[in-house]
């Protein structure tokens, strides 16, 4: 795996209010938006988004996402047991 | 007429009026998905959308709801623009007993004019990449071909895989990507995670009409995507080899990302609003570390909204799933007339068949739960006659209405597999599933009363053509 390049911005995740958030992309038209992501949960949004999408207050109920949601979720497919030998 | 890359059918679609531009600068997100969410609201004759103005990029261009009606699946097949449901199906069909067409290997893909490898790959850099529903967990990438190969048969061809399969984009060189355990890549996938390997895949976006049809079609095991694709389009389908993994990928796409399905590896993924109208929930699924990223200059970006359906991938994937469908029931029953699996990739089957003595029609309705495809979808299996069209809704109403007796029409089967994504599933992957015997019953069946059915007058067929004149005089 090669080494994340992440940068940390001071930020909640708005789907699990974890507050170790990294910059994935910056608009190539400098200053209109950045692409934010959740260190713990995974989930990305662009800063421009409406705040349902962005900010923890808004975000609705439905959508939000524990520790125990992500320890809980199924794998899909199951790692399959190693052949012998391999 | 057979398209080699996405930019020649978008030009044909723009020539019939089936491609709009739209000129304005409009926001990455909601625009774009509630743009392509519109689009697949206003029916058979919906267009493709072309966005090149986007709000912070600087020559992003982005086609949307491409295969998205009747109309652009027909242009896509080279037929007339206005040609019936049921036309372009029995098309597809006839086409189809052309496969095996074997692909044309062409040198210089257009993907080899620019290339991003090891530190350099960076997805957002080359992709606009932007999200569709509220609930997403991010950013995808949902109309892709995926190739990969068997890692046990690495030389054979027709094993090898071309599909569709939905890719979070979870960082700059980082996908998540949901195999279906139906579906070859899981195969694939398996047997590298036994040897302890990782999975080489290519992943090929934007392309040429048919590629984004043969990917999503449910093919067997052992049938060469490439193979369907020149069969379908009538022309051998023009292949490249990928400069990274040595895989046979589209010629014409507009982007070819390269690198591996990291193996036993799991990660949280989603959720995404999925074909079935309903999140798919979050679950802990395969990751894709890319190391090469190759494209066209100013590549288009292709992408589709998925949502509450009918939606693109709808049109995208109804008439593939009738197709193996039908063939494989006609093998072992020739009586049956024709499939429509159309609904939301075939959850719900419509069988129109002749019976050849009680019973036989429930035994279709099994059989077709038992297919390949059936197996994973299939949940739903309505069997009608052979003069009820299993593509007019009403008239498959009416079978319903009138020729079910819940008593004896019902073969109610418990345990069966289903996808994971039916939220009906429980647990997910597993399902009753559901015979509706709506035929009329035949000896030695005797329940009912249908000796007496009301006829079209003979003299009808004549008046058909008589009142079609006068109208079109008006
Ligand atoms: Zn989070």
């Amino acid at each position: 795996m090669t080494a994340p390049r992440k940068e940390e911005v001071a930020m909640m995740c708005p789907r699990c209010a974890w507050q170790e958030v990294r910059r994935l992309a910056v608009s190539p038209v400098a200053g209109v938006w950045e692409v934010l992501q959740c260190a713990r949960c995974l989930y990305a949004w662009r800063t421009t988004e409406p705040d349902r999408r962005t900010r923890r207050e808004s975000y609705p109920q439905a959508f939000r996402m524990t520790r125990a949601d992500i320890d809980a979720a199924r794998e899909l497919p199951a790692v399959p047991p190693l052949r012998e030998g391999a | 007429m057979a398209y080699d890359d996405l930019r020649s059918f978008l030009t044909a679609l723009d020539e019939q009026g089936q491609l709009l531009h739209v000129a304005e600068q409009v926001m990455p997100e909601p625009d774009l998905g509630a743009a392509a969410n519109a689009a697949s609201r206003l029916g058979s004759g919906a267009p493709a959308l072309y966005f090149d103005d986007i709000a912070g990029f600087t020559s992003a261009r982005v086609a949307l709801n491409v295969h998205g009606s009747w109309a652009n699946h027909a242009v896509a097949m080279g037929m007339p623009a206005t040609t019936s449901t049921r036309e372009q199906v029995e098309e597809f069909v006839r086409r189809w007993e052309d496969f095996p067409v074997p692909p044309e290997r062409r040198a210089d893909p257009p993907f080899a004019e620019n290339a991003l490898e090891g530190d350099e790959v960076d997805l957002f850099s080359v992709l606009p990449l932007f999200r569709l529903n509220d609930g997403d967990g991010g950013f995808y990438v949902d109309k892709a071909a995926v190739v990969s190969r068997d890692p046990q048969a690495p030389d054979d061809f027709g094993k090898q895989n071309v599909g569709v399969y939905r890719m979070q984009v979870k960082g700059r060189d980082r996908l998540g990507l949901q195999p279906v355990p139906m579906h070859d890549i899981a195969l694939h996938l398996d047997e590298a995670e036994r040897a302890g390997e990782d999975l080489p895949v290519a992943i090929a976006l934007g392309n040429d009409p048919m590629i984004s049809i043969v990917a999503g079609t449910p093919l067997a095991y052992d049938q060469s995507e490439y193979e369907m694709a020149g069969a379908l389009r009538g022309a051998p389908a023009p292949i490249a080899t990928a400069p990274l993994t040595g895989f046979d990928v589209p010629w014409g796409c507009e982007v070819l990302l390269e690198g591996v399905v990291e193996g036993r590896e799991r990660e949280i993924e989603g959720p995404f609003g999925e074909f079935t109208g309903h999140y798919s929930g979050g679950r802990s699924m395969p990751v894709v570390r890319v190391d090469r990223i190759s494209y066209r200059t100013d590549p288009v970006f292709e992408s589709l909204y998925l949502g509450m359906p009918w939606t693109e991938v709808d049109h995208l994937i109804g008439p593939a799933t009738c197709v193996p469908l039908y063939q494989q029931l006609k093998e072992a029953f020739p009586e049956v007339r024709a499939v429509n699996a159309m609904y939301t990739h075939g959850l719900l089957a419509i069988v129109s068949t002749a019976k050849r003595y009680g019973g036989f029609a429930k035994a279709v309705g099994l059989r077709t739960m038992t297919t390949p495809h059936g197996l994973g979808y299939c949940k739903l299996v309505i069997v009608v006659d052979e003069d009820v069209d299993p593509f007019d809704l009403p008239q498959v109403m009416w079978a319903l209405s009138t020729k079910v007796n819940p008593a004896g029409d019902l073969v109610n089967l418990p345990g069966m597999s289903v996808l994971e994504l039916d939220p009906g599933s429980q647990p997910p992957g597993i399902s009753n599933k559901l015979v509706i015997d709506a035929t009329t019953p035949v000896a030695p069946d005797a329940r009912g009363h249908y000796s007496q059915p009301v006829a079209d007058l003979p003299e009808a067929a004549a008046w058909v053509g008589k009142l079609q004149e006068l109208m079109s005089r008006k």
